[in-house]
């Protein structure tokens, strides 16, 4: 047959399939995450700034620099993981394993301290613990005519023990996780050959569950070395430094080579750490458990421990949850910490100016600067709520879709990068990357586009898994299947995509909104006093010896972080009309 | 016409479809057969126009559609095709109505054919009364149903079905393939039919072709697949039973056949002689032409009796009229009709 006619509605195809987005995505990434990285090293690098690198690693003040913060972080790195596995672990297989009283409820209560900021808990310890050491209002339990020592009141060990009662929950919510798929066939196997308790636990249980064990770990210690909140508020006021307070206060006084250096160094830590995590899981073989017939046969009987463990159980999610809530709203309303439950009063909340109190604040309801920080905080949420959805779900519908090519594994590297970098040091690199103009572009400093930015592309890791789960929904055939019929990008969006996958979006993009609102490593150094957040704000006060204040405004951030996680887990949870049975 | 010309489809340095030629008349019904990976489903796609091949062209109706050596391609939706997914793909927030309806108006068809083509394709597909329920609420042969009615509602002259009644029980899937022969005969449409189960294929087509690690063993109609297969592997692949492929190699003056040595004349000093199942017979003693083989499955088919005995990993097969007094796991001896049905060199291909 001769050379047919060419189809009149055929086009020629330019490019391989999904080139174009591939190169859109890679494009977007890199200006948004590599970019501001690279940036911030080549500063470093410069001529006038390279003699950082000595003062901080061999100086005369390296010492103090770098080598005890250095020191501090690590000890609560290993300390804090430590706790969090033992802590999540022990409640994880009470929740999943065990005939405990109330097990949904301690499943609830354990996944909630991570939804409460970590200066939330740091300034509850502060109005029960503090005493006289460095001044201003006592603490409660001090209030009380109890004598707190300082290293109770200050310093390493409430540092170590309030990042201990945050991090726990993210590794309760890991290894849970991987014990709920261990599945009862496995444990009543071992019962058939012979073995017995403990025989089960160390033989079949612990070696299945090693991976998320060492995962929940490596997070948590990556967690806890790039904290800024809780060191901040516990351990500057007796000068103990870590890697991310030093960052911090060399940035605030104008020291960057140095501030930079330090944060490099911070992100290779963290770094290190999460990749030998995954590392060791990686390198032995995975033992995907069959999934299928689900339900647990068998519960391990505790007999006459059941309710011991479950008042332990129950202390501890107490001491981190209720407590710290309770504590804040009390303090918000005490005039004086040390009397917390007596004299309330909502000045702090709703008074007018009065110079003999509170040196004339008005109560956060009138006052300026906090209705204004309220206002850019929410807008601040809405607008990274959807470009953090918008660039997660194009980079995940783009290596969904078109899996092959190094454009696709770049791509799904690269939007995983921010995890390995604290959120203090990314502020600082977007510092260095928007701080000044580059070309025609105008310096973003101080402005609300650089907070959503950086925002968007630091929590870029989280939306890109959000886009995934969202694209697992609706992906494959059911678009595949809208395109043969014709429908152009729009429609099928229209009618296919949307209606599909609103609820998954707009459940992520309230997660965003939640961890954006709540956050405070991110924006502590891109705060300007013409662009205040609540979370500084609340800082600010609090470190000016302004409890009241500051716990006021973390109330509130607290009641929006709730509110929203409420709606959210409704959104997920609340099964749609066509899925039901 | 459907026309395929030396179509080559490339993953990366992986070759999924090599070098496939097919012309099938309009109205065949044409069947791509063959295990899993073979690439057959890479082939359906490229003919939805839903991947673009690496060279080579299709046309359908004198109409190149894709053409791989220029980078052209037609749009899925203008190829005048449809596709049945393997697994439906219906839209689960549509009802059965909505998802027949929803290509009609992507089309813009007037609203009155709309509701009047909807209301045919259910009746022909017997899913009228189901037409306000939603997919989940339906079965799953229910489901094929309304996936079939979707893609037949556009009246595309080329219907494509990827393995569609792999997720559906034994009853159900004969059922469907009495229907699916039925809906074929109704719509005239040229079929082309992808599956990995060959009573499927030697029932419904016209047309098949046998695929294998992306390469086509054998086209044509079914009859001459079972009569005179081109390769063993179709030998092996094709008909039910399957036919015996049993390695002869050069032994002295005879022949190591099936680890026994034998005297019979064959083509080359190594290659493959094929029996059939009902050219085999079982003996009570041992004989020239006999192998010794283990007793695994005894089955009745329609009143004789299917014998399959292994030994040393070769497997043989026959059809006898009384079934063999010796229990699963004894000894029983096979023997083979003095000249094989057909040779076979090493490579699998035909001699002779």
């Amino acid at each position: 047959m001769a050379d047919t006619a060419v189809s009149r509605q055929g086009r020629r195809v330019f490019f391989r399939q999904g080139t174009v987005l591939k190169v859109a995505v890679l494009v977007i990434l890199i200006a948004l995450i590599v970019l501001p990285l690279l940036r911030t090293v080549l500063f470093t690098l410069h001529p006038d700034t390279i003699q950082a690198w000595a003062d901080v690693l061999s100086g005369r003040l390296s010492t103090n620099l770098f080598y005890k913060p250095l020191g501090n972080t690590l000890l609560i790195g290993v300390v804090v993981a430590t706790g969090c596995v033992l802590l999540g672990g022990f409640l994880a297989w009470l929740v999943v394993m065990t005939d405990v009283p109330f097990r949904k409820t301690i499943g609830v209560m354990a996944t909630l301290p991570f939804m409460i900021p970590s200066f939330a808990a740091a300034l509850a310890w502060g109005a029960l613990f503090r005493n006289d050491r460095v001044g201003g209002q006592v603490g409660w339990l001090q209030g009380m005519g109890l004598d707190i020592p300082d290293w109770l009141a200050w310093g390493m060990v409430p540092t170590l023990i309030v990042l201990t009662l945050h991090y726990f929950s993210l590794a309760f919510t890991i290894i849970a996780a991987a014990l709920a798929t261990v599945n009862s066939d496995l444990v009543e196997a071992a019962q058939i050959a012979g073995a017995k308790g403990r025989r089960i636990l160390m033989g079949i249980i612990l070696p299945v569950t090693t991976p998320a064990l060492v995962a929940a770990g490596s997070l948590c210690f990556a967690g806890a070395v790039s904290n800024f909140a809780t060191p901040a508020l516990l351990g500057l006021p007796v000068r103990m430094q870590t890697l991310s307070t030093r960052l911090f206060g060399m940035i605030e006084v104008g020291q960057v080579g140095r501030g930079y250096v330090i944060g490099i160094l911070l992100v290779l830590i963290s770094a290190a750490f999460l990749w030998a995590g995954n590392r060791i899981v990686s390198g032995r073989r995975s033992y995907a458990t069959i999934t299928g017939k689900g339900g647990r046969a068998k519960r391990f009987d505790l007999r006459g421990a059941r309710w011991p463990l479950f008042a332990i159980a129950m202390v501890i999610l107490l001491a981190s949850t209720v407590v710290p809530v309770a504590v804040l709203t009390a303090s918000s309303l005490a005039p004086s910490s040390a009397n917390l439950f007596s004299d309330w009063t909502l000045h702090y909340w709703i008074g007018q100016s009065n110079p003999s109190f509170a040196q004339g604040i008005p109560g956060i309801a009138y006052n300026q600067d906090i209705v204004r920080a309220l206002t850019i905080t929410l807008g601040l949420g809405l607008a990274v709520a959807f470009t953090g959805m918008f660039v997660g779900l194009l980079a995940s519908y783009t290596t969904a879709r078109y899996r092959a090519g190094w454009m696709s594994a770049a791509i799904t590297q690269i939007s995983f990068l921010p995890l390995l970098v604290p959120g203090i040091a990314f502020g600082a690199a977007y510092i260095a990357y928007l701080g000044a103009p580059i070309g025609p572009f105008p310096a973003l400093y101080g402005t609300f586009a650089l907070l959503v930015i950086a925002a968007t592309a630091y929590l870029l890791p989280f939306s890109v898994q959000t886009g995934r789960a969202v694209i697992q929904q609706v992906g494959g055939e059911l678009e595949e299947s809208a395109r043969i019929t014709g429908a152009g990008f729009a429609r099928r969006l229209a009618a296919i995509t949307v209606p599909l996958a609103i609820r998954g979006l707009a459940a992520g993009g309230i997660l965003i909104f939640v961890k954006i609102v709540r956050d405070l490593s991110l924006v502590v150094l891109l705060f300007t006093p013409t662009m205040p957040v609540l979370s500084v704000v609340a800082y600010r006060y609090a470190s000016e010896g302004f409890a009241q204040f500051a716990n006021a405004i973390t109330v509130v951030i607290l009641f929006i972080s709730i509110a929203a996680t409420l709606i959210a887990s409704r959104l997920q949870t609340k099964s749609q009309p066509w899925l039901q049975n | 016409m459907l026309d395929i010309r030396n179509l080559t489809k490339r993953f990366g340095s992986f070759e999924a479809v090599t070098n496939v030629s097919i012309s099938a008349p309009d109205g065949a019904f044409l069947v791509l057969l063959g295990p899993s990976g073979c690439g057959k489903t890479t082939l359906l796609r490229m003919l939805a126009g839903l991947e673009l091949p690496s060279a080579g062209q299709i046309v359908f109706d004198g109409q190149t559609v894709s053409d791989g050596d220029r980078d052209w391609s037609v749009d899925p939706a203008k190829r005048n095709s449809g596709l049945v997914f393997q697994s439906y793909a219906l839209w689960p927030h549509m009802s059965v109505r909505g998802n027949v309806e929803w290509p009609l108006k992507v089309m813009s068809m007037p609203k009155a054919d709309r509701a009047a083509r909807v209301r045919e394709v259910l009746e022909l597909l017997d899913i009228a009364p189901l037409a306000d329920r939603y997919p989940n609420e339906i079965s799953g042969g229910q489901q094929q149903r309304v996936a079939i009615a979707r893609t037949i509602a556009p009246k595309p002259s080329v219907l494509l079905f990827d393995e569609p009644l792999s997720n559906l029980d034994a009853k159900l899937r004969v059922e469907m393939r009495t229907e699916l022969m039925r809906l074929h005969r109704a719509t005239g449409a040229t079929t082309v039919y992808v599956t990995h189960d060959q009573i499927e294929a030697m029932t419904m087509a016209t047309h098949v072709a046998v695929m294998n690690e992306g390469r086509v063993q054998q086209f044509g109609p079914p009859a001459d697949l079972v009569d005179h297969p081109a390769t063993a592997f179709v030998a092996t692949f094709v008909g039910t039973p399957p036919k015996n492929v049993v390695p002869v190699v050069r032994n002295g003056a005879g022949y190591r056949v099936g680890g026994r040595h034998m005297t019979l004349s064959a083509p080359a000093d190594h290659c493959l002689a094929m029996f059939r199942a009902e050219n085999m017979t079982l003996s009570d003693r041992e004989g020239g032409m006999t192998l010794p083989m283990e007793l695994v499955e005894t089955t009745a088919i329609a009143g004789r009796t299917m014998v399959t005995g292994l030994r040393d990993g070769l497997r043989l097969t026959a059809i006898v009229d009384r079934a063999p007094t010796a229990r699963i796991g004894d000894t029983v001896q096979f023997r083979l009709p003095p000249e094989p049905d057909s040779w076979f060199g090493p490579d699998g291909e035909r001699i002779g």
